[in-house]
């Protein structure tokens, strides 16, 4: 469902350049759970940036489902965004005024579909988090926020959830809670790209790529 | 949850910021009120000074006084011409003041604009005192001497009632109720004037149709006041027009003392409306200020709403509907306060100034305010939503 040719990314110019992604090519088919780890500054974030559409790349392709996305304009992306590609961040990104469930609902809001008040509703219920509904995010401990964040993800039903370190905010117990979550999407049959530098986290998924200063070292089939 | 929700929710959120925000509205609309308030109060006090100049144009019979010379030496003056104005040119005179008042000031309906107040004076004696009595049309007439006041009794109300000035009234031994004989016709006095200080002190007002009648004078008078109150009223060409087009009489504009004051007045508000130009672009550069920082500080909410799915419209809608609710706030707050500067500063620049509030610089004041913090909003609104979201991320 996914594919990825020949994808570099450089920042900067001139004498101040920095390779970030080297060439890359990756598959990524549907139902896989892929996890990407590699060093902070390997290209990891950047890899899942350009697949999202959230950063532009210098040269290459990417496809998902058969069509290229990487030259969209910000309208298609747009419509991408609201159905197709779903983020799950390290920092959760809710926003502070709203409360969980509303934090949920707004990317039905902005397709224009908030009356659908139950989907999101059924959503933080899958999380586990109904009870915390009209909590603001501040009144969430970091788990909480992140399962929030979860259940924001999957009320526009992606084809593709993209997760940056996931877990990486917080201790090993809840972030076995978040990543059996993620276990469970997978078995529900959501493809997941996940990217961590956690090894133990890394065992989740079904397949580990390592990307060490831009480019792809390994590729080898797990579990 | 709709977007406006979003917006107030964040609003409610960030309070003392979107008050700071709303500072700079205030302080541009507050300027602008204050000044219009002061300018409408000037403008008001002006119009009642004018008022007691009664008729701005007079019109006469056209008699010449020849001055007859004979080398050095005067002769005398010979006066050439009719006492009177025929009633006729009436209508006519009418239709050439209001006509040029509509042109002037581009209205459209038909009523009657201006105040025509024919007179009738007759010399005559009353109890063997030489006496002015005056013929006047009632209601014309109070329109123009809007100063007299009834010391006693009442206005003129009936044909065979007479108003009689305070010092004829005393020369006289006039009391209310006295009948007095005009040429052999008697009318009954209704009421005595207060003092004015003038000519009208010394003489006795009847209806003109009543004296005309006593005195066989059907269908004339002596001189005809018009009034014609507003700044913009152009007497000079309606007096050409009088003089042109219809003979035997000669209009004069009267010198208006206060038109000078209105000139001198229309000069200050017109200074006072640039300074409130300037603040107003000052107050624009401060709300954008505050503006982008208020984008600045949610680059990265901004960056999480597009992750989620939303649209640059919808971005820049929600800084839209966050300027409007910071336009209708500063716009209350800056018509209340401009309303109160107004109090406090306008008597400080024209003595004896009345103000007052004016409600429709209310809907004035909101729209201002508005456009101001829409203005302001936009651009930096439209800058922030150009940012990747990846790196709206990184902004802090």
């Amino acid at each position: 469902m996914l594919e990825i040719k020949n994808v570099s990314k450089i920042y900067g110019e001139g004498t101040a350049q920095v390779v970030a992604l080297n060439n890359v090519f990756l598959q990524v088919n549907k139902g896989d759970f892929l996890a990407v780890m590699g060093p902070s500054g390997s290209g990891k974030s950047t890899l899942l940036n350009i697949i999202g559409g959230l950063d532009n790349l210098s040269s290459g392709e990417v496809i998902l489902e058969g069509k290229r996305i990487d030259n969209l304009d910000e309208n298609a992306l747009v419509a991408i965004r609201r159905g197709k590609i779903a983020y799950v961040f390290q920092q959760y990104h809710l926003l502070p005024s709203l409360s969980a469930l509303e934090n949920v609902l707004l990317p039905l809001t902005f397709c224009g579909a908030s009356r659908e008040r139950n989907k999101a509703v059924e959503m933080l219920k899958k999380v586990g988090l109904e009870k915390r509904a009209e909590h603001k995010p501040s009144e969430l401990s970091g788990g909480e926020q992140q399962r929030v964040a979860i259940a924001r993800a999957l009320v526009s039903d992606p084809s593709l959830i993209l997760a940056d370190e996931p877990t990486g905010n917080m201790d090993q117990k809840t972030g076995r809670q978040i990543l059996s979550l993620f276990d469970e999407l997978n078995t529900d049959g959501h493809t997941v790209i996940m990217v961590t530098h956690n090894p133990e986290t890394a065992r989740h998924a079904r397949e580990i790529i390592v990307l060490q200063d831009g480019q792809i070292l390994d590729k080898t089939g797990r579990r | 949850m709709k977007l406006y929700q979003i917006v107030i929710k964040d609003i409610l959120r960030r309070k003392r910021r979107v008050l700071y925000a709303a500072m700079g509205v205030v302080v541009g609309t507050m300027t602008v009120i204050g000044i219009l308030t002061i300018a409408f109060a000037g403008e008001a006090r002006i119009y009642n000074q004018l008022e007691k100049y009664g008729p701005n144009l007079t019109v006469i019979p056209a008699i010449s006084n020849l001055d007859m010379r004979l080398g050095d030496l005067s002769l005398g003056t010979l006066t050439v011409g009719e006492n009177f104005i025929s009633e006729k040119t009436l209508p006519e005179i009418r239709q050439i003041a209001d006509g040029e008042i509509r042109q002037a000031l581009g209205i459209k309906d038909d009523g009657n604009i201006a105040t025509i107040a024919p007179k009738l004076y007759i010399n005559t004696e009353l109890k063997g005192i030489s006496v002015m009595v005056v013929g006047v049309d009632p209601l014309e007439e109070q329109k123009i001497k809007t100063w007299w006041r009834i010391q006693e009794g009442e206005y003129l109300q009936l044909a065979d009632q007479a108003l009689a000035g305070p010092v004829a009234a005393e020369l006289l031994g006039l009391n209310i109720g006295d009948k007095i004989a005009l040429n052999g016709n008697d009318v009954t006095v209704a009421g005595i004037l207060d003092e004015s200080g003038s000519s009208d002190d010394y003489q006795v007002f009847v209806p003109i149709i009543t004296l005309q009648k006593a005195f066989d004078k059907q269908g004339l008078v002596s001189s005809i006041d018009i009034r014609a109150l507003c700044i913009a009223c152009p007497v000079e060409v309606i007096a050409d027009g009088i003089n042109s087009s219809i003979p035997g009489v000669r209009a004069v504009a009267v010198k208006q003392v206060a038109a000078a004051e209105m000139d001198m007045m229309d000069k200050v508000n017109k200074f006072m409306l640039a300074l409130a130009g300037i603040t107003l672009v000052v107050g624009l550069f401060a709300v954008i200020n505050t503006m982008m920082a208020s984008v600045n500080e949610r680059i990265k909410d901004i960056g999480i709403m597009r992750a989620v799915g939303a649209s640059r419209n919808q971005i820049i809608k929600i800084f839209v509907y966050e300027a409007v609710i910071i336009g209708i706030v500063g716009g209350i707050f800056g018509y209340i306060t401009g309303t109160l500067l107004a109090y406090i500063v306008g008597p400080l620049i024209f003595e004896g100034i009345a103000i007052t509030y004016i409600p429709q610089y209310l809907p004035l004041s909101l729209t201002l305010a508005t456009l101001i913090a829409v203005a302001a909003t936009v651009y930096p609104a439209f800058q922030a939503t150009r940012i990747k979201v990846a790196d709206s991320f990184r902004a802090l």
